[in-house]
């Protein structure tokens, strides 16, 4: 029968289950950011660091083709510390701005056309819905960043041999922990930013100021009291200074890693209690 | 805040229900159990029928009291109980870019069907409201009677057995309106969906709704079935004649009609539940009394209505 031959009936079919009917709100978001080609073409670029760092550790244990090449083994100093430091640098730069791209979009379109009660009169509630959003965005950066980042540990663990893998355990554990914290932060700023703002480009731009304002700020505090206090608040340095911890490098603040952690638990904290505020399906004029 | 034994046939139910919002009570001990295919909820703008089905909805909390929509109480199974539930809010909501399948069949698959179900019920469901032709569009580029449509059909698409309109007749010109509350009454008669209307339109809700719950100020002013009424209300009968007859009056009296002359020609008459008004007739036949006019006067939702704002002790 033709659909439009036929009239409205009740559903008698079978249900998805419960638990995992966020990923709906996951699936539609992701459908909506690849819907864009030029997210697609920058997506594909943010592979390139890592495609980059797949060439060069296979060059340096292929040594028929680095005779060819006229290299040696040492060309780049080995496949050390500071190599695969800079790889998580290159995967993390544009797995930011993926993020800041996609983030700002995934709630503030909602709340401007008042779709959370539609969302939220449905069998899912709020913690679903940001949950939803959120793997979205841990969904589109993780491959180009930690995926790719512990594929090439992996590969170039299993190349080197004699336990290199063991000795170096520490960068697998900087790609994983590492990345997975930074994208959560991140992703809990941006969503809250985008509940905050309601407009697209704004919330945008906010994320971005806040980043910078807050790393601005934390310096021009660390200037005027010759001190390091000001990073409790320098968000980027405290990223950084938690990942250089996890590589066993020397970190970039002044301050215990301790407190890195500690300033990124309440940004991340602080981002969950404006989702709480805001994401209410009907504000509440008092 | 648990209420009482469910009553198996009610689909709403109110007890002592109390909602303060921002500080201040928006609903005050609500009591109601509401059993009808099609309950309206009617009100002054302010009297808290939106607030009454957002706490249903389970997006506010009682402050006191309890409520169950279909058996269920609203406080802990806010997810099973919208499962159930289809909601078009009044304002305006979608969401943005999409087109209307999309929009849809995203509803849909959140409320748990499959995506291939939900896509097949999203194309079904926009014809069924006569946006058949226009679902691939965007709703950004949608009239306000197409928005109000789509809306409808976000909340018919997976098949709910409380369908909760929101003022849905808002905005909308004389020919989109008649065909909004065609769509609503054939839902009713289809008989598997049971209908909430918030509307503060008297006359939607009178050409849809059997039973109505009157909120003033957020309190019950009112609570009656309209088919019991109407039902009721057949007994009052005023009769003119053609000219004036002074026996036929008591010949009513004889059948056991209460009777007030209104004038010379003119009857009232309440007639008890055995007398029809066909009894009437051949009492005037055998009295060669001629009737001019015969009209059996019913209260309509306006006098129920009226009477409700003047007066809220509440059950008319």
């Amino acid at each position: 029968m033709a659909v439009y031959e036929r009239a409205w009936r009740p559903y008698a079919g079978r249900l998805t289950p419960m638990r995992r009917r966020f990923l709906v709100v996951t699936r539609y978001a992701l459908a909506e950011a690849f819907s864009s080609r030029l997210f697609t073409a920058f997506y594909a670029a943010c592979f390139l660091p890592s495609l980059l760092a797949l060439f060069l550790i296979y060059i340096s244990h292929n040594l028929a083709l680095l005779e060819q090449l006229g290299l040696t083994r040492e060309f780049m100093g080995g496949l050390t510390l500071v190599f695969f430091r800079l790889l998580f640098l290159w995967q993390a730069i544009p797995g930011f701005f993926l993020m800041a791209i996609l983030a700002p979009g995934l709630i503030a379109p909602d709340l401007a056309n008042s779709a959370l009660p539609l969302y939220l009169s449905r069998p899912i509630d709020r913690r679903d819905y940001v949950l939803g959003k959120l793997a979205a965005l841990f969904l589109v950066v993780s491959p180009p960043t930690w995926v790719m980042g512990l594929a090439l540990f992996l590969l170039q663990a299993v190349e080197e041999g004699g336990g290199w893998g063991v000795t170096n355990w520490r960068i697998g554990l900087a790609y994983l922990v590492g990345h997975l914290v930074w994208i959560l932060v991140i992703s809990l700023l941006g969503l809250a930013i985008s509940a905050w703002v309601r407009y697209r480009p704004a919330a945008l731009g906010a994320l971005f100021a806040l980043l910078f304002v807050l790393s601005a700020f934390g310096s021009a505090v660390n200037g005027i009291t010759r001190s390091s206090i000001g990073d409790i608040v320098h968000l980027t340095r405290a990223i950084a200074s938690v990942v250089q911890h996890l590589f066993g490098a020397p970190t970039s603040s002044g301050l215990p890693v301790a407190v890195n952690w500690l300033t990124l638990a309440v940004v991340g904290l602080l981002s969950i209690v404006v989702l709480n505020r805001k994401l209410r399906a009907h504000e509440v004029v008092r | 805040m648990k209420t009482g034994p469910p009553s198996p046939a009610a689909v709403v139910e109110l007890d002592g229900l109390s909602v303060r919002l921002g500080g201040r009570p928006v609903l005050s001990d609500l009591h109601a159990s509401l059993a009808g295919r099609a309950i309206g909820l009617l009100g002054p703008n302010g009297a808290g029928k939106t607030t009454l089905l957002r706490t249903l909805l389970d997006f506010f909390h009682p402050s006191a009291g309890g409520a169950r929509v279909l058996g269920q109480e609203i406080t802990g199974n806010g997810k099973e109980l919208r499962s159930r539930v289809g909601y078009m809010p009044e304002s305006d909501a979608f969401i943005a870019g999409q087109t209307a399948v999309r929009f849809v069949r995203l509803m849909a698959e959140l409320s748990g069907l499959p995506p291939r179900a939900a896509l097949e019920r999203a194309h079904e469901t926009l014809f069924y409201v006569g946006l058949g032709e226009a679902r691939y569009r965007r709703i950004g580029t949608f009239s306000t009677g197409m928005k109000q449509m789509v809306k409808l059909a976000q909340a018919l698409a997976h098949g709910p057995r409380l369908l909760m309109l929101d003022e849905p007749t808002n905005g909308l010109d004389p020919p989109a309106r008649s065909r909004m509350l065609e769509l609503i009454r054939d839902i009713r008669d289809r008989g598997e969906t049971h209908i909430l209307l918030s509307s503060h339109l008297l006359a939607d809700v009178e050409s849809v709704c059997d039973e109505v719950l009157i909120l003033k100020q957020g309190r019950v002013a009112a609570c009656c079935n309209l088919t019991e009424q109407r039902r009721a209300n057949r007994s009052f009968v005023e009769l003119e004649l053609t000219s004036a007859a002074p026996g036929f009056g008591e010949a009513l009296a004889g059948l056991g009609c209460e009777v007030a002359l209104a004038g010379e020609r003119r009857l009232k008459l309440v007639m008890p539940p055995a007398v029809a008004v066909r009894d009437l007739f051949q009492v005037a036949a055998r009295q060669q009394v001629a009737i001019r006019r015969l009209d059996c006067k019913r209260d309509s939702l306006q006098d129920i209505f009226l009477r409700a704002m003047e007066d809220d002790r509440g059950g008319v």
